[in-house]
C-alpha cells in the first residue's frame, strides 16, 4: 500500500496535465484537421511565461491565469497570421505548424538562451495523505488540472458554444449550412486549446527543469493519448490519457523511462491496431 | 425571391457540370427541379447554399446577390437545407440535432412546440440518440431542423430517397401544409413523382448542365410520358 498510493497519484498528476495538454490537440484536430506540431511550444511559452513572471515578482498563482492567456493569445495570432490562410489543405498545416514550432522554439533560444532553468514551487512543504508523505504541490496540480479539464468538458457538452463546436466536428459543412460560422469556431477552439497548453505549461514548470526542449515530453504522450482515445470525440482524450498516463508511470516505475516508452508506445499500436476508431470508438458499436 | 442567372458550376478543378443554370422562384412558389442521376442536382443545391463556389453566374436571394458568399450567411439570410442523405448529427440526440437548428442564428428561440406540432414522433423520440432512428423519422429530423431556423426558404435534395412510399406520401402532405401555413418558398429536388406532385406546383428538368424546360404539375400528371421526354429517358 505504502508503494502504491505515492505511484497513483503520480499517475493522476501526469494523467491530469496530459488531458489538459490533449483536449487541445483533439479539437484542434475534430476542428480543422489540422494536426497540431506546434501543441508543444504553445506548452512551452507557458513555462516561460511563469519564470518571466516570476522575476517580475508576480506571485505564482497569478502566473498560472497569465499563461493560459499568454497561450491562447499566441495562438490567435498563429491563426490569424498562418493557419487562416491554409486550415483547408491539412498536408500543409502539417508543415506550417511544424515550422512554427521551430521558430518559436529558436525564438525562445535566442531570447533566454538553450539552458536549463527553475522554476520555484510555490508549495514546497510535504503534507501528509493516508500515511504517506507527499508533495503538496502534485496535489494542488492534481485538482487544478482535474477542475480545469472539468470546466472545458462542461463548455464543450453543455452549452450552445460546445454543440456547435461539436457539430462541426462532426459535419462541417452541415454546420455551416445551419448558421454556424466555423472559421470564428476554429479561432476560438485553436485559441483555447493553445491556452490550455500554455496553462499545462505553467503548472508543470516547478516539476520539470525549464528549457527549450519540454513540451516535447508533454506532447508526444498527448498525440498517443488522442490516438489511442480517438481524435472523433473530445471525450476520447480522458479515455487516452489515463491509458497513456497511467501505463507510462505504472511501467517507469518498474522498469527504466526508456523501457516504459517502449512499452507504452507497443500497447498504444496494439490498441490502435484492433480499435482503429480509438477507445471512444467502443462506445459507437 | 430566388434568381440564377447564366450559373456555372462544378468539383473542385473537374470540367463544370452545372453550363449556365438559370431558375427563378418568386415568394411562395413551390418549384421542384427534376433530372437523371449525376446531372448536377445536388450541385446545384451546394452551389445555391454556398457550400460550392460558382465559376461564373450569379445567384440572387431576396434581392440581395449571395453568390461566392459563405454557407453560414445564406442560412441566415433565411435560405435552409435539407441536403441528399439528410445530414442529420447521428451522436447527437434528437433534441441537440433541433438545437442545432437555431443557435447559429441570433435572435432565435427554441420553439420546440412549432416543430412537434408538425411532426409528434420527434418529441416522443426527444432524448433517442438521432443516429438510432429510421429513415422516415431521421428525415422529418432534418426536415424540423431546417424549419426550425425559421427560414423564408426551404430547399430539399431529394426528400423521398430511401423512405417507404406511404411514408414519403405522409411527408410530402405535411410539408405542402406547412408551406402554405407559413408561405414558405420551396425548392425541391426530387425524383419520385409522388412527392413532387403534392409538393409542387412546378418542375424544372434538368439535363446535361442546364435547364431544359419548365412544365407544371398538372400537365405532368396528365400526361406521364412528358416526364421520361424531359428527362432524357
Ligand atoms: N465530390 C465530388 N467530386 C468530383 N465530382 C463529383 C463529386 N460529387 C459528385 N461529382 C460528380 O458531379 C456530377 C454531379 O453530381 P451531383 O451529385 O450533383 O448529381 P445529382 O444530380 O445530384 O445526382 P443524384 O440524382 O444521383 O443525386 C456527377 O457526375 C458526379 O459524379
Ligand atoms: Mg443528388
Amino acid at each position: 500500500m505504502s508503494g502504491f498510493l505515492p505511484l497513483a497519484l503520480d499517475a493522476l498528476n501526469y494523467t491530469s496535465v496530459l488531458l489538459l495538454v490533449s483536449i487541445g490537440l483533439v479539437i484542434v484536430f475534430g476542428m480543422m484537421q489540422v494536426i497540431n506540431l506546434a501543441h508543444g511550444e504553445f506548452f512551452l511559452v507557458g513555462a516561460y511565461a511563469v519564470l518571466v513572471l516570476q522575476g517580475l515578482g508576480v506571485p505564482f498563482w497569478l502566473t498560472l491565469p497569465l499563461a493560459f492567456a499568454a497561450g491562447g493569445l499566441l495562438g490567435l495570432v498563429c491563426d490569424a497570421a498562418i493557419l487562416r490562410f491554409i486550415y483547408h489543405r491539412p498536408a500543409d498545416t502539417i508543415l506550417a505548424t511544424w515550422g512554427l514550432s521551430l521558430a518559436i522554439r529558436q525564438a525562445i533560444v535566442i531570447i533566454f538562451g538553450p539552458s536549463s532553468q527553475q522554476v520555484v514551487a510555490p508549495l514546497t512543504e510535504p503534507v501528509n495523505v493516508f500515511g504517506i508523505s507527499y508533495s503538496s504541490y502534485r496535489l494542488a496540480i492534481i485538482a487544478i488540472a482535474i477542475a480545469v479539464a472539468a470546466v472545458v468538458f462542461a463548455v464543450l457538452y453543455k452549452t450552445a458554444f460546445g454543440l456547435a463546436a461539436r457539430a462541426a466536428m462532426a459535419n462541417r459543412p452541415m454546420a455551416q449550412c445551419l448558421g454556424i460560422n466555423t472559421r470564428r469556431l476554429d479561432r476560438v477552439t485553436f485559441s483555447l486549446g493553445a491556452a490550455l497548453a500554455g496553462f499545462s505549461g505553467a503548472v508543470m514548470a516547478p516539476l520539470m527543469s525549464v528549457d527549450p526542449q519540454m513540451g516535447m515530453g508533454f506532447v508526444l504522450p498527448a498525440f498517443l493519448s488522442i490516438l489511442v482515445g480517438g481524435v472523433g470525440s473530445p471525450a476520447g482524450a480522458i479515455w487516452g490519457s489515463v491509458v497513456i498516463g497511467g501505463s507510462t508511470t505504472a511501467a517507469a516505475s518498474i522498469w527504466t523511462p526508456v523501457i516504459a516508452q517502449i512499452i507504452v508506445f507497443s500497447l498504444s499500436i496494439a490498441i490502435i491496431r484492433f480499435l482503429p476508431a480509438g477507445l471512444s470508438g467502443l462506445r459507437r458499436k | 425571391m430566388l434568381e440564377i442567372e447564366g450559373l456555372i458550376s462544378g468539383y473542385g478543378k473537374g470540367a463544370s457540370v452545372l453550363k449556365g443554370i438559370d431558375l427563378k422562384a418568386a415568394k411562395g412558389d413551390r418549384l421542384a427541379i427534376m433530372g437523371r442521376n449525376g446531372m448536377g442536382k445536388t450541385l446545384l443545391a451546394k452551389t445555391i447554399m454556398g457550400l460550392v463556389r460558382p465559376s461564373a453566374g450569379k445567384v440572387k436571394f431576396d434581392g440581395i446577390d449571395i453568390t461566392g458568399q459563405h454557407a453560414h450567411s445564406v442560412s441566415n439570410m433565411g435560405m435552409a437545407y435539407v441536403p441528399q442523405g439528410r445530414e442529420i448529427f447521428g451522436d447527437f440526440t434528437v433534441l441537440e440535432n433541433l438545437r442545432m437548428g437555431v443557435i447559429g442564428k441570433p435572435g432565435l428561440t427554441l420553439d420546440l412546440d412549432r416543430i412537434y406540432g408538425w411532426f409528434p414522433i420527434l418529441k416522443e423520440r426527444e432524448r433517442q440518440r438521432a443516429g438510432t432512428m429510421s429513415g422516415g423519422q431521421m428525415q422529418q429530423l432534418a426536415i424540423g431542423r431546417a424549419l426550425i431556423g425559421r427560414p423564408k426558404l426551404l430547399l430539399l435534395d431529394e426528400p423521398s430517397e430511401g423512405i417507404q412510399p406511404s411514408i414519403v406520401h405522409e411527408i410530402a402532405e405535411k410539408l405542402r401544409m406547412i408551406c402554405a401555413e407559413e408561405g414558405l418558398t420551396v425548392i425541391v429536388i426530387e425524383q419520385n413523382f409522388d412527392m413532387v406532385e403534392i409538393l409542387a406546383e412546378r418542375v424544372a428538368f434538368i439535363e446535361n448542365g442546364k435547364i431544359t424546360g419548365e412544365v407544371p404539375v398538372v400537365q405532368l400528371a396528365a400526361d406521364p410520358d412528358l416526364i421520361t421526354r424531359h428527362m432524357g429517358l
